[in-house]
């Protein structure tokens, strides 16, 4: 066998694109259903405990999907705002522990979650280095966060406009990292977690006296003349909240009316949790509660669909390359008709070409296995970036 | 195999009293001023520890705590607020909402508004202003009974376990508070009209409640007021003819002397809003109760 | 070494047929066959080495009764006795010099592949004129040295017999001499017989014996 596998991979080696060709079809029929599927366990995986192990969710009535996707994957699509009141409407029911949200602002790319210290003991979240954001315009940022944009605490993050022309004029807020999360591998890993009071300075709702600090950092200057200054275009204004200004910070208008996106409701009991959705079956209310387990599962239910007729279309093509396979190796029987008689003539029986033939398929499997195998590695490592960028959006 | 059994056994009811033991003395409640600290220690017994961090100098209403501090907070298993705008350095930090209890949410809409607007500077806390909620909630002793209600019945709901010790000291409590109410309510009821004076505009609770015909001026127990505030006080005792002056804290010996050249006698009606040198809410309120009838004889 | 007796073979389907009624090889002999095209020259070759069996008659060779031996029994026969060099050299592209030479040892369980083999192999390359040439690929090889190789990977079993099928015929009148010379002195010194088809009769003196096919071939209808 050893001596068929040396010759065989002498030929495999030799007809390099022929080898290449069927080793690239073999492995792309194999590794598209594979990853397919790993994409959407991995989906799965995120999308489905996430939603479980959040019993309940107030929102503004409108897409439930857009609702959920913010606000426990932090998805781009902002759902239309509520206000504060609904959380403390909730918390003075009894019934349930409100968790407000306000997922709609970026730093750097990352989305930017205002909400309170309930969240980190709700989601199990744990601080790694550093400490608990205390002060206003602290915050405290993912594991996958810190990774990326290389931040431990006491440094600092700005946050995004959110529009290119803000035209209300609300300049970035320079936030100070307190603390860096531990991994959790959840979208919490990917945020950027601050106080909801300090939501509302990125916003501009709440603010200082003195709005604007102007840099004196002496990096963004190109040149200075006596009568010329000239900046490059890294210069940027922004709101800082420091020890100085942090008591001229200030809400305007009630507390009450400040915006959110979402509260998380925790239900003392099943009951409560019940009689709370029945509250807010009402149509005249402007809010919805709805279970973020059945709207994902809604979801699956329409990705799996897909993932039906996906998998149907690689079937189909799988077996036609199957037969073009069958095809190749049978026409490649054709072209080596004058190698087998060879082999005939010195000596070697028809179970010789077998093995020879055999042994050709096999390096091609393996490696077509061995490279699937990568393929699934890579996948995997990419998997849950995957997930964030196509499902979640 | 028997011997076996007697030892898991051993070692659970081991591990679970140990639970036990250790949870009950991590058992926390921060507060933010002394009167809400004496009110959740005495309720809560030896089931919880009540503590309030400022320091001892200083307003604790204009206190800005530390990060380390706010992380005694943020890890405490309850956080009792005064309400009525009291410690706005609350609404600068991150504090856990879940843990958050106003005591005195019940009475909001019967919190005095303000208008007075000057601010001054007096201890470590900078300077400040009074315009807006007046926040000394508990020298109503209805009120204060009110937020140790509200206390209690926070405890219950975070401890249902302890209910009863709850109700119990609670019980104990509010006969405190309501005896102080109603002492005071006698000693006014002599002269409702007796005109007195107030150093700092912090006993308007006091006032409603009780009715007492008070005028404050913007002094300092350690600081000469110079004499523009001298002529404004001679002005106020024109129409108003007080022969007391009611102060915070003891005040400078030379301030009461002039006083009493003027025929105004000093006493000390301590708010207690911070930690006291000596005694304790409810000896501190005595010996006010006991102030104030002198003021009144 | 080599002797048919009474031999008559027929492709099916065909109307050829090879009518042999005795026809003897002795041992170290070096016999060259001659006829024209289509006389059954390449098919005696193939009798004698077992790829073919006779409808009716013997073949005997080197102390086997090859006629009667079954399938495998011939093919080890043919492996172990019998080594062939063609015309067109059968060597495999994709191999280089070496594993051409060494394949037969690969393909077979009749034959074990030892250091010892090869390092013949290696020898007999030397003595072919291969030596600097082992590792390339027979592809960028030219005429003469692939019909080199060829006999090398005949030679290398040490075989009884060598048969040779218009080895020369691919090759240019310089080079046919001198392939001739070494498949000769290889021959030799092995101590094999040797059976060579040709169409070249300038080589014939050069051979122990020459036996002419136009004696055997009987075509029916003629």
């Amino acid at each position: 066998m050893i001596d068929s596998l040396y010759i065989a991979w002498k030929y495999v080696s030799f007809y390099k694109a022929r080898t290449a060709t069927l080793v690239a079809c073999v492995t792309l029929i194999a590794a598209l259903p594979l990853a397919l599927e790993l994409v959407l366990e991995e989906s799965e995986r995120q999308l489905l405990s996430r939603a479980e192990s959040t019993p309940l969710l107030l929102g503004a009535r409108g897409s439930a999907l857009d609702l959920v996707m913010n606000s426990l994957y932090f998805g781009d699509e902002v759902p239309e705002l509520i206000s504060m009141r609904a959380a403390d409407d909730m918390d003075a029911s009894g019934l349930a522990t409100p968790i407000p949200l306000y997922v709609r602002f970026q730093a750097r790319g990352f989305p930017i979650v205002g909400t309170t210290l309930d969240y980190f003991d709700f989601r199990d979240l744990h601080i790694a280095q550093g400490r608990q954001m205390a002060l206003l315009g602290e915050c405290v940022i993912g594991a996958e966060v810190a990774e990326r944009l290389e931040l431990k605490p006491g440094d600092t993050l700005l946050s995004s406009p959110e529009t290119l022309f803000d035209l209300a004029g609300v300049y970035p807020l320079k936030m100070k990292v307190a603390g860096v999360l531990a991994r959790s591998y959840t979208p919490d890993d990917l945020a950027v977690l601050l106080d909801l009071k300090t939501a509302w300075v990125v916003q501009g709702l709440v603010h200082g006296h003195e709005d604007v600090t102007r840099t004196q950092d002496d990096s963004v200057i190109i040149k200075r003349s006596d009568n010329n200054v000239i900046a490059n275009a890294k210069l940027v204004e922004y709101t800082e909240i420091t020890t100085e200004n942090v008591d001229s910070f200030h809400f305007h208008g009630a507390p009450d009316d400040y915006p959110l996106t979402a509260v998380l409701a925790l239900p003392n009991d099943e009951r409560s949790g019940t009689i709370l959705r029945g509250r807010y079956l009402d149509t005249a209310i402007p809010y919805q509660l709805v279970v973020p387990g059945d709207v994902i599962v809604g979801l699956l239910a329409n990705i799996f669909r897909i993932k039906n007729v996906l998998d149907a279309v690689i079937l189909m093509v799988g077996v036609a390359t199957a037969l073009a396979l069958i095809l190749v190796f049978a026409l490649s029987l054709r072209l080596r008709q004058h190698e087998i008689r060879t082999v005939f003539r010195i000596g070697g029986s028809r179970l010789t070409i077998f093995r020879l033939l055999g042994a050709e398929i096999t390096i091609i499997f393996l490696v077509s296995g061995l490279l699937c195998g990568f393929a699934m590695i890579v996948v995997d490592q990419y998997s849950a970036e995957l997930v964030r960028r196509l499902v979640i959006g | 195999m028997h011997a076996r059994v007697v030892f898991q056994v051993i070692l659970w009811v081991l591990l679970f009293t140990s639970t036990l033991a250790t949870g009950q003395g991590q058992v926390k409640v921060y507060t933010v001023n002394y009167p809400l600290q004496y009110f959740s220690q005495r309720i809560a017994g030896q089931h919880a520890d009540a503590v309030f961090p400022a320091p001892t100098e200083g307003d604790p209403a204009f206190w800005q705590p530390s990060v380390e501090v706010i992380s005694g907070y943020q890890q405490a298993d309850l956080i009792l607020l005064n309400g009525a705008n009291y410690a706005k350095w609350v609404n600068r930090v991150s504090l856990p909402r879940r843990k958050l209890v106003d005591t005195s949410a019940g009475f909001r809409d019967r919190y005095i508004r303000v208008t007075v607007d000057a601010t001054h500077s007096h201890g470590p806390g900078g300077e400040h202003s009074h315009a807006g909620t007046a926040f000394t909630t508990w020298l109503d002793f209805e009120q204060a009974a009110a937020q140790a209600r509200a206390t209690a019945d926070a405890m219950t709901r975070k401890w249902p376990e302890w209910k009863s010790d709850f109700s119990r000291n609670l019980e104990a409590l509010e006969a405190d508070l309501l005896e102080l109410d109603k002492q005071i309510q006698m000693i006014v009821a002599v002269k409702p009209d007796h005109p007195l004076m107030a150093s700092h505009p912090v006993y308007q609770y006091l006032q409603r409640r009780y009715g007492l015909n008070l005028k404050s001026m913007m002094w300092e127990p350690d600081e000469m007021p110079d004499e523009a505030q001298w002529a404004a006080l001679a002005r106020a005792l024109g129409d108003h003819p007080a022969r007391w002056m009611i102060w915070e804290g003891e005040p400078n010996p030379q301030i009461v002397k002039r006083l009493q050249r003027m025929g105004v006698e000093s006493v000390v009606f301590d708010p207690a809003g911070n930690r006291l040198d000596k005694g304790d809410f409810l000896s501190v309120m005595g010996q006010n109760v006991k102030h104030l009838k002198r003021a009144y004889q | 070494m080599i002797r048919v007796r009474s031999l008559e073979f027929r492709y099916p389907g065909t109307d050829f047929l090879l009518r042999i009624p005795d026809f003897q090889v002795g041992t170290r002999e070096m016999v060259a066959v001659i006829g024209p095209s289509g006389s059954g020259k390449t098919t005696l070759l193939n009798l004698v080495a077992g790829i073919l069996v006779p409808e009716q008659g013997s073949v005997h060779c080197a102390d086997s009764e090859v006629s009667t031996l079954s399938d495998a029994a011939r093919r080890d026969f043919r492996i172990s006795r019998i080594g062939f060099v063609f015309q067109d050299f059968e060597l495999l592209d994709y191999l280089n010099v070496l594993d051409n030479v060494l394949h037969p040892y690969r393909i077979t369980g009749a034959l074990k592949l030892t250091p010892r083999i090869r390092e013949r192999a290696r020898d007999l390359l030397q003595q072919m004129g291969l030596g600097d040439k082992i590792q390339r690929g027979v592809e960028r090889l030219s005429q003469g040295e692939k019909q080199r190789v060829a006999i090398c990977r005949a030679l290398l079993p040490s075989p009884q017999i060598v048969l040779a099928d218009e080895a020369t015929g691919n090759l240019d009148p310089r080079n046919k001499g001198h392939i001739l010379d070494l498949l000769f002195e290889a021959v030799q010194a092995h101590g094999s017989t040797l059976l060579a088809v040709t169409h070249d009769h300038e080589l014939l003196p050069r051979f122990d014996r020459t036996v002419d096919f136009n004696d055997f071939l009987v075509k029916d209808g003629l």
